[in-house]
């Protein structure tokens, strides 16, 4: 029992998430059971409107639920005060968003230790080094966001995540904006950092090449999951995905 | 028909911007209610001034005066010559007399800046104009009666039949009975009017030959100008004849001037407002264009014309604009009113009057709140215009901004190179007068660099203040100076209202500081005498307290100066007349000669001997027409002192040129014998001139105070101007900080997903706003200290030869910038510590 628990990162049960009120609600998530494994690489993928975002978000302590529950490591996120939420997303919880990622007047470094600066706390300057290099992104360090290309703000955004060694990284179509190249790169990079550095990361995208990259695939369809895959190739993707059209 | 849905349009969008558009709204309410204020209060002041004049001067057709302050005023004989002038109807001598009034308990009637004034009562068979009204009472009907004013009885709380008492320059104190109070149309605030009997009023008040004027009415069929003629030819020399009309315009012009000053200064900050509220109406347009760039664009997708976007949008400014300046006007009434109360209570004697809003005063609050409005709004309005409809599918806006930066700073530049070459030339100037004009002018120039170069010098400002500041808060503060200088020229736009406040009041204060330095100064080091006795601003102190102050024992030595003046060969002259020792309680270097203000001696100042082409030994004749004429002997020449003036005659020459009933002492000054004890002697006089009730009996530390005090006045009228730009400050941040942070709404956001706690946020927004504030302070005082330092330098002869730089209260100035800065960031601040970290990535 407690090696289980301690196997799993992130942890939904029986999460209901409903928009509005009155006779205009919209039941984005409809109860969905889900356990995110330590040191596994997640993907998130379903048609449009299917809830991805909405279960990202609910997971990442993003935004609040409607009923059930949502727990990251050993600690259940209703409940928590606002203070308790953020420092929770800030030293436990890595970001990856599809853009908007850096802070426009920091520089790369400055952003990559953001989380940290927030919290006060002084980087680890060996693992810092490991992750800058890592990803390549050294000689940018100095720079401004604006001085960046798509591909290398989104790298940054990538070494914020983990450089602060979370729990679990969360990336919403995090290559959603970038040619085929740069998302490679940035898979790339997320993967090894699963391989490599023991990281979780849960990533949603719409992109089977991208879905092809994680250990592990969940499939939602109106605000469920209706489907899993282990070990998927881009390929067995796409033909799940056509026949869970049909 | 098309123009009907985009007015739904606007009115839609001005119930869902309200927090902004009250800010914008506030900014133009601000302008005109200084615009309209400025001119209700002047207006009314002038009709009331004029409705009083005009009232007491109702009927005069001539009017006869002295010419000049030293000639004695109209023989008694000459009153039945002017009489028996054909046409004539009635004639009103006065004896007017400065004189302080005593009430019943023994307290003095403050008039505040108006008139305590003794004359003579006129007899309703002379009485020009409509009869005396009285409240209650009647005339005075002999010698011991006299009649007030209904103002001044209510003051001092007198009524008919009580016993009161007035002070005059060389008398002994009156006491009399108040047989009437009278009633004027309209009462100044503080006006004192005492009317003694014709004959008493002629014994007591008069020199006992002149009258200070006489009124005179026409019989009908004469005009005022043939009635004026025919008494000029009749009348003595020394005197001025006019016109009973020359007699109210002439008065009615000296309101309109002194009120000028008044009407300028609101006007100012009136101006000022607007200025600011440019800035304010722009950025809150701008902003409400930006958040609405989607909907427009799509507007222009499904049809509505460029002309049709821009309307839109200049519609609601119109709204505003229409909106703010009435609540402008309305709010510059009660400004008014407010002023008028505020300056009544510090006793300044304005009268009371129905306000006055003249059409003209509604016409221009209207025409500059709506222009400037609409003139603001013109540049997003026209952005808004531009978008292209197919804008309104793209994912994200940026607004295409004006980049004009470099041709700002160049200008900028030009500006200040004339500023500063204006500035040095006035400063070298030899000529007062012509330095300020140059310094003025260079301020100006200076004064607009500051404001072009302003983004430019956040930029270099801020960053390390901001440094400075923002260590103890970690990341979030390095953001704040980050933020603050992100978009300079709003900055500086927003920082501007402050820096021109502290501009002005930092300025003053550095001449008011040097001023009260210079007057210490010189007494310290010129001023031997232990204790001055003084009659406040405007009095003299009566002759029989001086002489009963001397007899007290412990006083060592009196000395008194006295106001002569007159014709000095022929020129008209004032200096002192001086009795008992100088070098006693004086000092006085000599440049040559011995200065010994004594017998028929005449001493100078060096200037004015040089002026004058005056040597030792040269002779002199001082003449007070129709009282006497003096030869005088100069015999020293001292060097120009603040204190002693121009030139000193012999006490005794001063009482041979002046008329018994106008002697007195402007001021006494006593050194104690040895071995005394100061405030033994201090309690001594104070009781020996108590019963002259107007004189006041302090040591030199206390009199110092006394005129620090009244500096110190003057210096608080401006912190009620520096209050109105701190108001003025205040909106323009909170504007400026809520457009930022709708603008800075996704990389909030962001930063609240990755951890940033609501306090962190706050702090950032706080940290900036108090950068901003400080910055604009910092500018303002800077500009402020420069130019106070250099006016004071200019005044050097005009005795501001100390220069003091006030920099506890600069300091002060600076912390209360900083905390105006949070405190105007506390909104915006709580607004964006609100936003959910979802906003990072959809438009929640
Ligand atoms: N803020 C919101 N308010 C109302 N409905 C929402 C909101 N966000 C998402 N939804 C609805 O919830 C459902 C799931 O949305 P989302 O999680 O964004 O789907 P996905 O990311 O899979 O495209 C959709 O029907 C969407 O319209
Ligand atoms: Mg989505």
């Amino acid at each position: 029992m407690t090696t289980t628990t301690t196997q799993i990162a992130a942890r939904a049960v029986d999460l209901v998430k409903t928009y509005g009120s009155g006779g205009t609600t919209v039941q984005a998530l409809n109860g969905v059971n889900v356990e995110l494994v330590r040191g596994e690489f997640t993907a998130i993928m379903g048609p449009s409107g299917s809830g991805k975002s909405t279960l990202m978000h609910c997971l990442a302590g993003l935004d609040s639920v409607s009923s059930g529950s949502v727990s990251i490591g050993d600690a259940e996120l209703s409940g928590l005060s606002d203070n308790k939420m953020t420092a929770l997303r800030r030293d436990r919880i890595g970001f990856v968003f599809q853009s908007f990622n850096l802070v426009p007047t920091l520089t790369a470094l400055e952003n990559i230790t953001l989380p940290m600066d927030l919290a006060g706390r002084k980087p680890d300057r060996e693992w810092l080094d490991t992750v800058v290099d890592t990803l390549g992104i050294r000689d940018r360090l100095g720079h401004r966001p604006s001085e960046l290309s798509g591909g290398q703000q989104q790298r940054v955004a990538c070494a914020r995540a983990l450089a602060s060694q979370p729990d679990i990284v969360f990336g919403d179509e995090p290559t959603g904006n970038l040619d085929s190249r740069s998302s490679a790169e940035v898979l790339g990079i997320l993967r090894s950092s699963v391989d490599r550095l023991g990281q979780t990361v849960v990533v949603v995208t719409h992109d089977p090449r991208a879905a092809a990259y994680a250990d592990r695939v969940l499939f939602l369809a109106d605000g469920d999951i209706v489907n899993e895959m282990r070990d998927p190739t881009e390929a067995r993707v796409l033909d799940l995905m056509k026949n869970m059209e049909d | 028909m098309a123009r009907r849905p985009m007015g739904r349009v606007s009115i839609r969008n001005l119930r869902a911007h309200k927090v902004r558009l009250i800010l914008t709204v506030l900014s133009v309410i601000l302008g005109t209610a200084f615009v309209t204020g400025s001119y209700v209060f002047t207006d009314t002041l002038k009709s009331s001034f004029t409705g009083i004049f005009n009232d007491a001067y109702k009927g005069i057709a001539t009017h006869v005066e002295p010419a000049h302050s030293y000639d004695a005023g109209i023989p008694f004989a000459d009153l039945a010559t002017i009489r028996r002038v054909p046409g004539v109807d009635r004639v009103a001598p006065g004896v007017e007399r400065p004189a302080a009034l005593v009430d019943s308990k023994g307290t003095k009637v403050a008039s505040g800046g108006a008139p305590s004034v003794a004359d003579t009562w006129t007899v309703p068979a002379d009485r020009i104009g409509d009869p005396t009204r009285f409240e209650s009472g009647g005339p005075p009907t002999r010698s011991g009666q006299a009649v007030l004013n209904a103002g001044a009885a209510h003051k001092g709380h007198i009524r008919v039949g009580d016993r009161v008492r007035i002070v005059l320059s060389n008398r002994p104190v009156l006491t009399l009975t108040v047989s009437g109070i009278y009633r004027t149309k309209t009462e100044s605030g503080g006006y004192i009017g005492v009317l003694l009997s014709p004959g008493q009023a002629r014994q007591v008040l008069s020199d006992g030959r002149h009258y200070t004027s006489v009124d005179a009415s026409a019989k009908p069929g004469v005009s005022e100008q043939e009635l004026t003629a025919r008494i000029a030819k009749v009348a003595p020399s020394g005197l001025t004849v006019e016109t009973g009309t020359k007699l109210r315009d002439d008065t009615n012009a000296q309101i309109q001037t002194a009120l000028s000053f008044v009407n300028y200064l609101l006007l100012a900050f009136g101006f000022i407002a607007l200025i600011v509220g440019t800035f304010i109406i722009y950025n809150t347009f701008s902003m409400i264009v930006a958040q609405r760039l989607r909907e427009l664009a799509l507007l222009r997708a499904v049809g509505a014309s460029r002309k049709q976007v821009r309307r839109s949008v200049l519609l609601e400014a119109l709204f505003t604009g229409v909106i703010g300046s009435v609540l402008g006007i309305v709010g510059g009434v009660g400004l008014a009113i407010g002023l008028r109360e505020l300056l009544n209570a510090f006793n300044v004697g304005l009268p009371s009057g129905s306000l006055l809003l003249r059409p003209r005063t509604l016409i221009v609050a209207l025409v500059l709140g709506v222009g400037v409005t609409l003139l603001s709004a013109y540049i997003p309005a026209r952005r808004a215009s531009s978008i292209a409809p197919v804008e309104a599918m793209r994912e994200e806006f940026a607004l295409p901004s004006s980049s004009s930066s470099t041709r700002r700073t160049i200008l900028g530049l030009a500006l200040l190179v004339l500023g500063v070459v204006l500035t040095v030339l006035g400063a070298t100037s030899s000529s007062t007068s012509h330095g300020s004009a140059l310094i003025g002018a260079g301020l100006l120039g200076v004064g607009g660099a500051a404001l072009m170069l302003s983004p430019v010098l956040a930029r270099i400002v801020i960053p390390p203040i901001g440094w400075v500041a923002g260590r103890p808060f970690g990341r979030p503060g390095t953001l704040a100076p980050a933020n603050a200088v992100r978009n300079p020229r709003r900055t500086a736009a927003t920082a501007f209202a402050l820096t021109l406040g502290l501009l002005i009041v930092s300025g003053i204060s550095v001449i008011g500081a040097s001023a009260k330095g210079s007057v210490e100064h010189l007494f310290d080091n010129n001023v031997r005498a232990d204790l001055v006795l003084t009659a406040g601003q405007q009095g003299t102190v009566p002759q029989p307290a001086i002489d009963a102050a001397a007899k007290q024992s412990g006083v060592g030595s009196m000395t008194q100066f006295h106001l002569a003046f007159g014709l000095l060969d022929g020129a008209e002259e004032a200096g002192s007349g001086i009795d008992g020792p100088l070098p006693a309680v004086l000092a006085l270097p000599a440049v040559s000669g011995s200065i010994a203000p004594v017998g028929n001696n005449l001493v100078a100042s060096e200037s004015k001997a040089r002026e004058r082409g005056w040597k030792i030994g040269s002779m002199h004749t001082l003449t007070h027409p129709g009282v006497g004429s003096v030869r005088l002997k100069l015999v020293g020449i001292y060097q120009d002192s603040q204190l002693a003036g121009a030139w000193l005659v012999s006490g005794a020459t001063y009482r041979a040129l002046t008329p018994a009933n106008e002697r007195a002492a402007e001021v006494g000054l006593i050194r104690i014998a040895p071995g005394a004890d100061l405030s033994q002697v201090q309690s001594r006089v104070e009781k020996a001139t108590n019963p002259y009730y107007v004189v006041s009996v302090d040591t030199r530390t206390q009199f110092k105070g006394q005129i620090a005090a009244q500096v110190n006045t003057l210096l608080g009228l401006l912190y009620a101007l520096l209050a109105l730009a701190i108001v003025i400050a205040i909106l323009g941040i909170i504007n400026t900080l809520a457009l930022s942070v709708v603008e800075r709404r996704r990389e909030i956001g962001m930063m609240r997903a990755v951890g940033m706690m609501r306090r962190q946020v706050r702090r950032t927004i706080y940290l900036e706003s108090f950068l901003i504030a400080v910055f604009g302070a910092l500018l303002g005082l800077a500009l402020g200290i420069v130019y106070g330092v250099l006016f004071t330098k200019l005044l050097k002869d005009q005795g501001l030869d100390v220069l003091v730089i006030p920099w506890t209260q600069a300091l002060a100035f600076l912390v209360v910038a900083g905390i105006v800065g949070v405190l105007a960031a506390l909104w915006p601040g709580v607004r964006a510590a609100r936003t959910p970290p979802l906003a990072a990535i959809v438009d929640a």
